[in-house]
């Protein structure tokens, strides 16, 4: 190339390292402004006292038992969760895969599977409260049983349950149907049940993706603080709405966030077991092929039925949940006067556009800023090598394996005042979207970069281009999923999350979520339940844009699963 | 642009690696190497013997651990890969599975920001000159694994390189379209004159296709030469061993001189033309091409028996034990009369000229 | 020629479009959107909820041309910023809230004392001493029971705090907790004053109260739907709540306990720091006066008006004929906000 830059064996300037190192700057900058900074503080207001290390409060807050019970509350909550929500899901996974009547039905088990992982806070728990309550349609009207208690842990569980569990059938389900069925065939021929292919062949290839699953329910029942601030009731607490009560109610920060260390640990041990785990696997290649699906039932008629019955059941209850969701906002007052009304609708419309628009507008500024944000650190971290390469992985997944409510606290704690006070702004909302959710594309990008080979690249190089030319024209096409996704979570997480916003709105901006929150404490069902309507109907539309955009800009071999899961 | 073929000069070149559990690896040590202009040097050997480290050194993916580079004079040991003015074709292809046929022969000439009418000429004429006229709209994922290798080919040269550089790109194709493609390879090669490395494990294939053979073994070049004169003339046991099989058959010199030598085999006096690079009474290693020898049922020779005959059509092989020794010997075109069974006593004729004798 | 999916997805749009501009507009968005403002106008954390606070402000820059800003806290949650926000205010009024909320905000330091005219009309109770806060409205706290349940269980409405103790409401009880609301902190003032202050013997009643607990709610109305609905029993709420809930058309009972219940001042303040003065000053004017007052009848916002000018609305008069409102110390009360509520916290909430 005589054209081109002329070469010297000394004294070459070569743009690109430059370039290289200015990005990783810029990318460090914005993780220690935005995710070590507020730990920082956190920490520091939780062991330090105008200057002084005072570890007395902190230790007081630890042994108290009323602090102690809490946290005992939150890891059994997340353990029965973990264990619950992995079976369901696993069933679910393995009905879909493995029970060869249940081609027909997935799609639609894909849709009511989908539905709790984008829909607003509180919905599942209105929904139970109302089903399973002293009163409720369920348990009084229908089985006419009186007095049922329901708050307390047996609903938080339920619900969270039925809330999560499309996390561990979206996480088993592409495991099993990557075991190809030749192995259980084989199994099967060399004697022995279904039952025992199954056990001693199926399940131990399955088992990392299983404690995969459950260490990810463990984590979202830890964080939870929506569900068990509706469900839990007086006599179970658990730590992230001991916090939030604290703060909020107590105007202590201090102990909120020694509450929220208390969580920080159990947390960061979910993260790193996770981290080990994953290390070790393989990712499943993707090929553009779709998974041959079972050609006959891997389970007798009988059991196949019966799975394929449970599926559906739960199916039905969660359409049932949210069909109530549908009539609380289009009656005037659940449960009093059940004359049909838009008047909800009106509300959130004049008197909650304000919320509205600004939700939709973080929204949509949060989601290219992610999605551009986690391909840009995936790509740094899963593709170059550098120092303290891995010192980034690890803090940039940071806030996103951290419970909610530790992020807005620390948030809080860290941008009220000098030098950086940005509370009563919609930065601060953005970051913490961006900061706390686009991990999921970083993820993704590290996975599907593992899945290009490396000689693509230098395949590139070769041809004259430079690296920036190269990611621009070869990677940024290929990881193009990765992108879409991190914009999917983004958009749909910045119109549902609640437990780290809810310290940070402002007079200047508000949530949807914290206006649900708000109109559900003000009992003031019609409304919250309206805007819980708008914003699942709001969600379902962008995302099924995003799939429709992704489609039509990927080459056919490069098809990847939906976004949102 | 190259125009004139240039030289490509590797000095005292070697690669360390650093393995996480195994330590250091030195995978290339301290080597040199003189492709002449417009020559198709091949690299040969098995694998973890350095070759493909070579390659990539050659092309800038990785960077020497001490040594120089230079093509044609230049120095190109500090420069980028994309920055050598290389084509070079992975042994996957490495195509861009977003990008059709005729964006993927494209791509480097796009990268240069060449006139649109000049690049669709270029990957027309490309596209030509490795049989794929009319596919330029197929995308990737369409084509089997012959015309992929093509594609990755005319992407390699649309660029006109200054250097070709090819790892082991046949070796994903079955028998008889790697025959077809490596003449392919040859015929272009020739008809552009662009200097040429090639990397293969493959000794057939290495034979048919190149000018010059080196033969790589634990990092080092063994012997470097025209396929002639490595299989005539290997200089040590390895590169005899490597190229074809070969009997290496100890003896002991009595007489050398006046181009004439003669060796104490098994108890057999043998006379053969040629020098001895060892003094009387001393050991050498004499290199007898199976083919070389001749069975017959009696005669001057080593006596042997016959201890397994295979017979393969247009040729026979068998393994004679003489003494202690087992030899290979090959009958071409073989005869009903010739046949020896198992068991049956035979004389192997020692070849009288071509002989390498290494010093044992 | 076949250009990439991308070039041709770009290709679509207009050629004056491209990529780039696309994400600048979408990053430049929010601060481009202009916040159209009303020439004048300030920001509040109002306590009372928007169904509430949203007609009386609307009312408001009807009546000056002065638009409000304001998001809703409970009234913990309102302190708590406050506090939190003292070195950085973000508001200028705290609007509504019970006057414990008040008293402890005095003693942090967050309010800017201001004496509004109709001040020299109230009573002592009614406003603060260092002028730091005026009432704006009075609310009663009252028990509310489920029509059904009373008849399922043959029951009278409670007509005594020990009516409440009453096994049968075992575990269907429920109302505000301490740490988020206001609503229960003059609750429990009222449980203290009942027992002459006896600090013992009212929390020995709260933690036998704390046995028949359903749920602590976050907000002090919350608990009146799930009473309406019947999914608990009864609870003690602000008489505000409690009839908004039978004007929604649930069915349930109002009633007084005998031996007497408090009432708390519902309160507006001027906050320290406070960027847009003039206006604040002539919102807590307006709020404190018959100007806002008269509008709550007609409203149907069951507050009793604070100034002595404003009839109440006659059918809560009706209603609160039986009762027996007594009057809780406010100062003694905000002086001892935090310890009550810290050991409320401590043998009552986490008693169980």
């Amino acid at each position: 190339m005589a054209a081109s830059v002329h070469s010297t064996a000394h004294g070459l300037i070569r743009p690109e390292p430059w370039l290289r190192a200015g990005g990783l700057l810029a990318i460090w900058l914005l993780l220690l402004i935005l995710i070590v900074y507020p730990l920082l503080m956190l920490l520091s207001r939780a062991f330090f006292d105008d200057g002084q290390l005072s570890l007395q409060a902190l230790l007081a807050a630890v042994t108290a038992a009323k602090n102690l019970r809490a946290l005992g509350n939150s890891l059994l909550l997340a353990m029965m969760v973990g264990v619950a929500g992995t079976l369901v899901g696993l069933l679910f996974a393995f009905t879909v895969e493995r029970v060869s009547g249940a081609r027909r039905f997935s799609r639609l088990i894909d849709f009511f599977t989908f539905l709790p992982l984008i829909s607003p806070p509180f919905t599942t728990s209105i929904a139970f409260v109302f089903s399973f309550g002293p009163r409720g349609l369920i348990t009084y009207d229908l089985l006419g049983i009186k007095g049922v208690q329901v708050y307390g842990l047996t609903s938080t569980f339920a619900a969270e349950t039925l809330t999560y569990f499309p996390i561990a059938y979206l996480a088993l389900r592409p495991m099993l149907a990557s075991i190809s069925t030749g192995f259980e065939e084989a199994a099967f021929s060399l004697g022995g049940s279904r039952w025992h292919a199954f056990r001693t062949v199926t399940l131990p290839l399955v088992i990392p993706a299983l404690a995969n699953a459950f260490l990810l329910l463990f984590g979202c029942s830890l964080a939870d603080f929506a569900t068990p601030l509706i469900l839990a009731g007086s006599d179970f607490s658990v730590l992230p709405t001991e916090a939030y009560l604290q703060i909020t109610g107590m105007f202590d920060l201090k102990s909120g966030a020694i509450l929220s260390l208390l969580l920080l640990v159990p947390a960061g041990l979910v993260f790193f077991a996770q981290e080990r785990l994953v290390a070790g696997r393989s990712y499943v290649t993707v090929t553009g092929k779709a998974a041959v699906s079972a050609q006959h039932d891997s389970v007798s008629t009988a059991a196949g039925l019966a799975l394929l019955g449970f599926c559906i059941l739960m199916s039905a209850l969660i359409l049932y949940f949210y069909l109530l969701l549908f009539y609380a906002s289009i009656v005037l007052a659940f449960g009093a006067n059940h004359t049909l009304t838009l008047e909800h609708y009106r509300v959130i419309f004049s008197e909650g556009l304000p919320a509205i628009k600004d939700t939709l507008i973080i929204a949509l500024v949060g989601m290219p800023l992610g999605g551009l944000y986690g391909i840009v650190v995936g790509y740094l971290v899963g593709r170059t090598t550098f120092m303290g390469r891995k010192a980034m992985e690890l803090v940039s997944m940071l806030n996103y394996a951290l419970p909610g409510t530790i992020v807005g606290i620390a948030y809080l704690l860290a941008f009220n005042d000098k030098p950086l006070a940005l509370t009563g702004t919609a930065t601060i909302l953005i970051a913490c979207y961006v900061f706390r959710y686009s991990p999921i594309g970083i993820r993704t990008t590290i996975a599907l970069l593992q899945q290009i080979d490396r000689s693509m690249e230098e395949a590139s190089q070769s041809l004259g281009a430079s690296h920036l030319v190269t990611f621009r024209r070869v990677m940024l096409p290929l990881i193009l999923p990765a992108f879409f996704a991190g914009l999917g979570v983004v958009f749909i997480r910045s119109m549902t999350a609640i437990s780290a916003t809810i310290f940070l709105v402002s007079i200047n901006w508000t949530l949807i979520t914290v206006k649900i929150l708000e109109n559900m404490t003000e009992v003031a069902l019609g409304p919250a339940a309206a805007f819980s309507v708008f914003v699942i109907v709001v969600v379902v539309f962008v995302t099924s844009m995003l799939n429709v955009l992704l489609k039509r800009l990927t080459a056919p071999s490069l098809r990847v699963g939906r976004i949102g899961a | 642009m190259a125009t004139a073929s240039i030289e490509i000069r590797l000095a005292a070149i070697s690669a360390t690696f650093h393995h996480e559990r195994r330590g250091d690896i030195t995978a290339v040590r301290n080597l040199d190497l003189v492709v002449k202009p417009a020559e198709f040097l091949t690299l040969l050997g098995s694998s973890g013997c350095g070759k493909t480290t070579t390659l990539r050194m050659i092309a800038g993916f990785q960077k020497p651990s001490s040594g120089r580079i230079w093509f044609g004079g230049e120095d190109v040991t500090e420069l980028a890969a994309n920055q050598r003015d290389i084509g070079f074709v992975f042994q996957n292809y490495a195509l861009f599975p977003h990008l059709s046929v005729f964006e993927n022969v494209a791509y480097g000439l796009r990268v240069k920001r060449q006139d649109a009418t000049l690049i669709e000429s270029s990957v027309e004429a490309g596209l030509r000159q490795v049989g794929l006229q009319g596919m330029a709209d197929r995308m990737i994922n369409e084509l089997s694994g012959g015309q992929q290798q093509r594609v990755a080919l005319a992407r390699a040269i649309a660029i006109k390189p200054r250097v070709l550089l090819f790892d082991e790109p046949l070796s994903n194709l079955d028998a008889q379209l790697r025959v077809l493609m490596r003449s392919e390879i040859v015929r272009l090669q020739k008809e552009l004159a662009i200097t040429t490395i090639y990397v293969t494990h493959d000794q057939e294939e290495a034979m048919a296709i190149s000018d010059r053979i080196a033969i790589m073994d634990e990092g080092l070049i063994a012997q470097i030469g025209t396929a002639e004169e490595l299989y005539q003339r290997p200089a040590s046991r390895f590169v005899a061993g490597f190229l074809g099989s070969a009997n290496l058959l100890r003896g002991t010199v009595i007489a050398t001189g006046a181009g004439k030598t003669a060796i104490d085999i098994l108890g057999h006096r043998w006379e053969l033309s040629g020098d001895s690079p060892v003094t009387a009474g001393r050991q050498v290693d004499a290199v007898v091409r199976p083919e070389a020898l001749t069975l017959a049922k009696q005669g001057s020779g080593l006596s042997g028996v016959v201890q397994r005959r295979t017979y393969f059509g247009d040729k026979a092989e068998y393994i004679v034990r003489v003494g202690e020794v087992a030899i290979q010997a090959i009958q071409w075109n073989p005869s009903l009369e010739d046949e020896f069974g198992a068991g049956q006593q035979v004389s192997l004729r020692l070849p009288s000229s071509n002989v390498q004798l290494l010093p044992a | 020629m076949s250009p990439s999916a991308t070039d041709r997805f770009t290709a679509r749009l207009s050629p004056k479009i491209d990529r780039r501009s696309i994400v600048f507009g979408a990053l430049a968005s929010p601060f481009v959107i202009a916040r159209s403002h009303a020439a004048e106008s300030l920001k509040a954390y109002s306590i009372w909820p928007e169904n509430y606070a949203r007609p009386m402000l609307e009312a408001f820059e009807k009546s000056t041309g002065i638009h409000v800003n304001f998001i809703r806290f409970s009234s913990g949650e309102a302190l708590a910023r406050l506090l939190a926000e003292k070195g950085n205010p973000q508001v200028d009024v705290l609007f509504g809230g019970p006057v414990e909320t008040f008293t402890a905000g005095e003693e942090q330091g967050i309010f800017e004392a201001y004496t509004p005219p109709s001040a020299a009309d109230l009573p002592k109770r009614f406003k603060s001493e260092k002028g730091q806060w005026t009432a704006i409205a009075d609310d009663p706290l009252v028990f509310m029971t489920n029509s059904k349940f009373l008849a399922e269980h043959n029951l009278q409405p409670p007509a005594s705090w020990d009516d409440l103790l009453n096994p049968a409401y075992k575990g269907m009880l429920q109302m505000a907790d301490a740490r988020t609301s206001g609503t229960a902190v003059t609750r429990i003032f009222s449980v203290l004053q009942v027992n002459n202050r006896n600090e013992d013997l009212a929390f020995a009643y709260m933690k036998k109260l704390r046995q028949n607990i359903q749920a602590y709610t976050k907000s002090g109305g919350g608990g009146t739907v799930p009473v309406g609905l019947g999914q608990a029993a009864g609870g003690i709420f602000f008489i505000v709540d409690a009839l908004f809930t039978k004007q929604k058309g649930y069915d349930v009972q109002i009633s007084f306990p005998k031996e007497g219940i408090g009432s708390a001042a519902e309160c507006i303040a001027l906050v320290k720091g406070n960027k847009s003065g003039a206006e604040a000053r002539k919102l807590i004017d307006w709020a404190t006066s018959p100007a806002m007052q008269s509008l709550l009848a007609p409203a149907k916002i069951n507050f009793l008006p604070a100034h002595p000018k404003v009839a109440p609305d006659p059918d809560l008069a009706a209603v609160l004929k039986q009762a027996k409102i007594i009057e809780i110390d406010d100062k003694w009360a905000g002086e001892n906000r935090k310890r009550i509520v810290d050991r409320w916290v401590a043998e009552v909430l986490n008693a169980g």
